[in-house]
């Protein structure tokens, strides 16, 4: 028996050795000489075009070597990281409540003194101030790519049946019933998943309510009740356009069924469309605004920043990673980027967009754009599970009580922020 | 036919038994079926998803496994699997005994008993955190810490196994092997560790695949080291706006494939249970 | 009066220094995360000792009642479901059949599934195939029996490992035992509830407490079938500890439900465990 111990003591001893080998190849990447340069983004899909941009940087830079991260999971790699003390020098989020978190913890350095700011449409510049909780001097993220979301359609679909495209409420829902009378489904939704309630619910808002109507209602100046009324009525009135059941089928089985032609449109953004051309590569896609409002004019296009680059307050070479901002910032890098990914670029210039965004393009080129609503509403509050919840019920009144107690309950630490700064800038 | 075998065979049961495995062969018959489909492949209907593939391609595996970095996750995937089982086997093991020959007459290992299997209800998320920190700071926030956090994790279910397990192995046995000079600590080696086999096997089992299939902990506790596991590299298949299911499914199978294995192997452990031979 | 103490100093030996790993990295993070549960700490960045006022939110927030409500509810029924199951299964198995290792083997299957598996699977299943054959509307869509569809699947995975759980405890069974009991006329129940169950009790607390805290634990099935769907109906308290807690920013306030939920299901446990303890005495 005592060989039995030996042997286990024995293979521990060997095990050691071999776990400290792995521990160490990973933080051994020093290149002499060299600033390095880390980089950590979310969007793990677009993981071949950032490691043709990594190797291309690298090739053509000898001061500067750059690190591209695309982890899965990022942000909750990213939140431990910041737990840990261990920061990126640049992080590539979203512009959503995380950005607004990781400002209000003083995560990220003030790029306002980076001169590529200056080509990036001012649209998607104003839609991260706007993210901030409180104004803070300063600008802290640069918007390199953005997506849209509105109605997606089946443009084979639209041209044999020569519907027109719709430009006011009225209009949508007549060519609902046109779409119906003809023995099609005119939406597939796909409510089982949250998450997809949130698509046609930002899009109406947008056109329905004031863009800053979360900061509007955190100083007191008015309610969820007055504001969302009219955009959850007309969610209901769209309900009636989908299949039956429609909280049974999730955002796959939506995806699938409007690749299939089972249904000529669907409420969700450009996202999707890699979704829905792995299922039909061949199939023609092309998106318009929601139209929310009864005037074509009152009706903007929802569009937010999907990733921009930020740079860590703990980031020791701030102009090394302004070079390699300025990489990724150029002409053609952008259009590798949107190539690959079907996005909407932040940089103002001529780029060549996928065609399924050619219903949106004018509000794009006009900036008439607003940034999604849900991008001001704090997870935990679950927005998207309460939407679900009203549409299976269909209490308008219920709903927007609820609302608005909700609201008062999950940001009540930022109510107090802003009643605070605005305390402090009225006394002054 | 079966007069050969000593004991007749229960076929009323074998029947049922078998009839009964269609809750597994269905879905596993799905997840295999899938695996091997194309996107375009899939449609929401019963007959789309059931149908066989319309070729029986290994693109989709090839294509997982050069995504998931096949091999170097599994090898990251066994290292941990395999020295966190271990490591169990001989430190909760050890607790188990002493625990479970103490605790009916002894308070203070009936104390231990009852605080280490309340650990077993504190929801990782509240320890996630701060274990982040913990391990950082003690620089271990690599595939060590992953396998100490492991050894912690698994440890109030497997002192409750093995100390239950205890209670019907007679203390007899140690007595005869103490009246003979051994210490506790050779008796424990020598008389208890083997005969425990059967647990030893139960415990490996449920410990291997907990860790085999667990993303969180390596995701918050290794993120950053450049270590990736075969779990974690499959989220590369869900991003935030689209999950590619066949490619998923072929990587979850290969997944699948080493810790089966490993069921199997140990299985015959359990099987072969010599315990009762060893008590008369 | 050497050999007694070799023995308990060997004893103590095994047990001090997994102790001490045990309280490094449970008890110690534990009771930094009780820190964090009087605070508005978000995971990361600076923050504020706000008192009791996580506690206090905790008794009047209307999601975490109903989060309570539903984790019990489908907790106790999947319990009984699994072990019944499981059980006959055992018991199956553990029988005189053909293709033992086999069957054995396939049947514990479910267990290695990961979540986006079964997930995907089941979701289906509820979604296209059961609503063809009974003609009905799928249950994932109904606030009334979407709980009953996480039951069906908990246990579904959970089975596979209590049976191997009863079969080893099976496998304790003397074989004598039950030669003696059939001299007296024991056979069928009355054999399984005089003869093998009352030798099994350990096996079936840790069965019983197994299930009980896994099931009240559940996160990855609600995650993979409804993601706390529809209309909130199926959000069980890990999923609201870790969504909010984690990819939201209330840590420190579901750092305060953690802590809650952690002495209750604690308390729970240790009743159960007395009373099975009790019975064992008594056998």
């Amino acid at each position: 028996m005592r060989k039995r111990e030996k042997m286990f003591s024995l293979f521990l001893a060997g095990m050691m050795p071999v776990s400290v080998l792995l521990t160490g190849c990973g933080g051994s990447q020093q290149n002499s000489g060299k600033i390095e340069i880390e980089l950590v983004h979310y969007k793990p899909e677009a993981v071949d075009v950032f490691e043709q941009l990594e190797e291309k940087f690298n090739s053509t830079h000898d001061n500067i070597h750059l690190t591209i991260e695309s982890p899965n999971d990022a942000m909750t790699i990213l939140k431990t990281r910041f737990v840990r003390e261990d920061y990126p020098d640049i992080i590539g989020i979203g512009g959503d409540i995380n950005y607004s978190y990781f400002i209000d913890s003083d995560i990220l350095a003030d790029v306002s003194d980076y001169p590529g700011l200056t080509e990036i449409n001012s649209g998607y510049v104003d839609i991260l101030e706007g993210l901030e909780f409180v104004p803070t001097e300063g600008t802290y993220g640069v918007p390199y790519v953005a997506n849209a979301a509105g109605i997606l359609y089946n443009r084979e679909m639209f041209k044999e049946h020569g519907w027109e495209i719709p430009e006011t409420w009225d209009e949508l829902m007549q060519l609902c019933d046109t779409i119906q009378s003809e023995g099609i489904l005119p939406f597939y939704f796909g409510f089982k998943d949250t998450w997809t309630c949130l698509a046609p619910w930002n899009a109406l808002a947008v056109d329905l309510s004031p863009s800053n109507v979360c900061q509007q209602v955190n100083a007191g100046n008015t309610t969820f009740t007055n504001e969302y009324r009219e955009t959850a009525e007309k969610m209901l009135q769209l309900l009636q356009y989908g299949e039956d059941g429609p909280f049974a089928y999730g955002y796959n089985d939506a995806c699938t069924a409007f690749a299939n032609g089972e249904s000529a449109m669907y409420t969700i953004g450009s996202y999707a469309v890699p979704q829905i051309k792995s299922v039909n590569p061949d199939m023609d896609i092309d998106s318009f605004v929601m139209p929310g409002s009864e005037n074509p004019d009152g009706n903007t296009l929802n569009s937010g920043v999907d990733l921009q680059f930020c740079v860590t307050a703990e980031c020791e070479n701030k102009e090394a990673a302004y070079e390699v901002l300025d990489f990724l910032l150029a002409d053609e890098n952008v259009q590798a980027y949107l190539d690959d990914q079907n996005a909407v670029p932040c940089k103002t210039g001529s780029f060549h967009l996928a065609p399924n965004l050619d219903g949106m393009k004018d509000y794009i080129a006009s900036g008439n754009m607003t940034d999604y609503q849900d991008h001001y509403y704090p997870s935990e509050m679950a927005v998207d599970a309460q939407i679900q919840t009203f549409l299976i019920e269909q209490d308008v009144d219920a709903f927007l009580a609820k609302f608005d107690t909700d609201w008062a309950r999950y940001n009540r630490d930022i109510i107090q922020m802003v009643e605070n700064y605005n305390k402090q800038n009225g006394n002054q | 036919m079966n007069e050969k075998i000593k004991e007749k065979v229960n076929w009323p049961i074998t029947i049922l038994l078998i009839a009964g495995l269609i809750t597994v062969i269905f879905p596993l018959y799905m997840t295999i079926v899938i695996a091997f489909k194309q996107p375009s492949e899939m449609t929401n209907s019963i007959s789309g998803i059931l149908s066989l593939p319309k070729s029986w391609s290994l693109a989709n595996f090839a294509e997982a496994m050069r995504v998931t970095d096949f091999w170097r996750s599994l090898f990251n995937s066994v290292m941990i699997t395999g020295i966190t089982v271990v490591l169990s086997l001989v430190l909760h093991s050890m607790i188990g005994y002493a625990v479970g020959r103490n605790k009916a007459k002894n308070k203070w290992y009936n104390l231990v008993y009852l605080y280490i299997v309340s650990g077993m209800f504190v929801p990782f998320a509240i320890l996630m955190m701060p274990l982040v920190k913990q391990t950082a700071q003690m620089g271990i926030a690599n595939i060590v810490g992953v396998i100490i956090c492991y050894v912690v994790f698994y440890m109030p279910m497997n002192l409750m196994l093995y100390s239950g397990y205890l209670t019907n192995i007679p203390i007899a046995l140690e007595e005869a092997a103490r009246v003979d000079g051994a210490s506790t600590w050779k008796t424990y080696w020598s008389i208890i560790f083997p005969i425990m086999k059967p647990m030893h096997a139960t415990v490996a089992v449920i410990t291997a695949l907990s860790v085999w299939n667990d993303v969180m902990t390596p995701l918050v506790i290794m993120s950053g080291s450049g270590l990736t596991t075969l779990p974690l590299a499959q989220l590369a298949f869900q991003t935030q706006f689209g999950t590619n299911y066949n490619l998923a499914f072929a990587s979850y199978l290969l997944a699948l494939l080493p810790i089966l294995i490993f069921y199997i192997v140990c299985q015959k452990q359990i099987l072969n249970g010599v315990v009762n031979g060893a008590v008369k | 009066m050497k050999n007694a103490n070799d023995r308990q100093r060997t004893f103590l030996l095994m047990t001090i220094p997994v102790l001490i790993l045990f309280f490094a990295f449970n008890t110690l993070p534990l009771i930094k995360g009780v820190i964090y549960s009087f605070t508005n700490f978000r995971g990361y960045g600076s923050y504020n000792y706000v008192g009791l006022r996580n506690y206090i939110d905790l008794f009047q927030d209307a999601r975490v009642g109903k989060s309570y409500l539903f984790t019990i509810k489908m907790a106790i029924a999947a319990t009984i479901v699994t072990n019944v199951i499981s059980l006959v299964l055992a018991l199956g198995l553990n029988s005189k059949i053909k293709f033992k290792s086999t069957l054995r083997g396939l049947y514990f299957v479910p267990n290695i599934l990961g979540a986006l598996v079964v997930g995907y699977i089941f979701n289906y299943f509820f979604t296209y195939i059961v609503p063809a054959l009974f003609h009905t509307s799928s249950i994932l869509a109904s606030t009334t029996w979407a709980w009953v569809a996480i039951v069906i699947v908990c246990a579904w995975q959970a089975i596979a490992m209590n049976t191997i759980i009863y079969i080893s405890g099976l496998q304790t069974v003397p074989e004598d035992v039950y030669e003696a009991g059939s001299i007296d006329g024991a056979t069928g129940w009355a054999q399984f509830k005089h003869l093998t169950f009352p030798l099994i009790i350990p096996f079936f607390s840790i069965n019983m407490v197994l299930s009980v805290k896994n099931f009240l634990m559940v996160f990855d099935q609600i995650m993979a079938l409804t993601k706390g769907g529809p209309a909130q109906s199926t959000e069980s308290i890990s999923f609201l500890i870790y969504n909010n807690g984690m990819s939201g920013g209330q840590f420190g306030f579901q750092s305060a439900n953690a802590v809650l939920f952690f002495v209750i299901i604690v308390a729970f446990s240790v009743a159960q465990l007395t009373f099975t303890g009790k019975k064992e005495e008594q056998l």
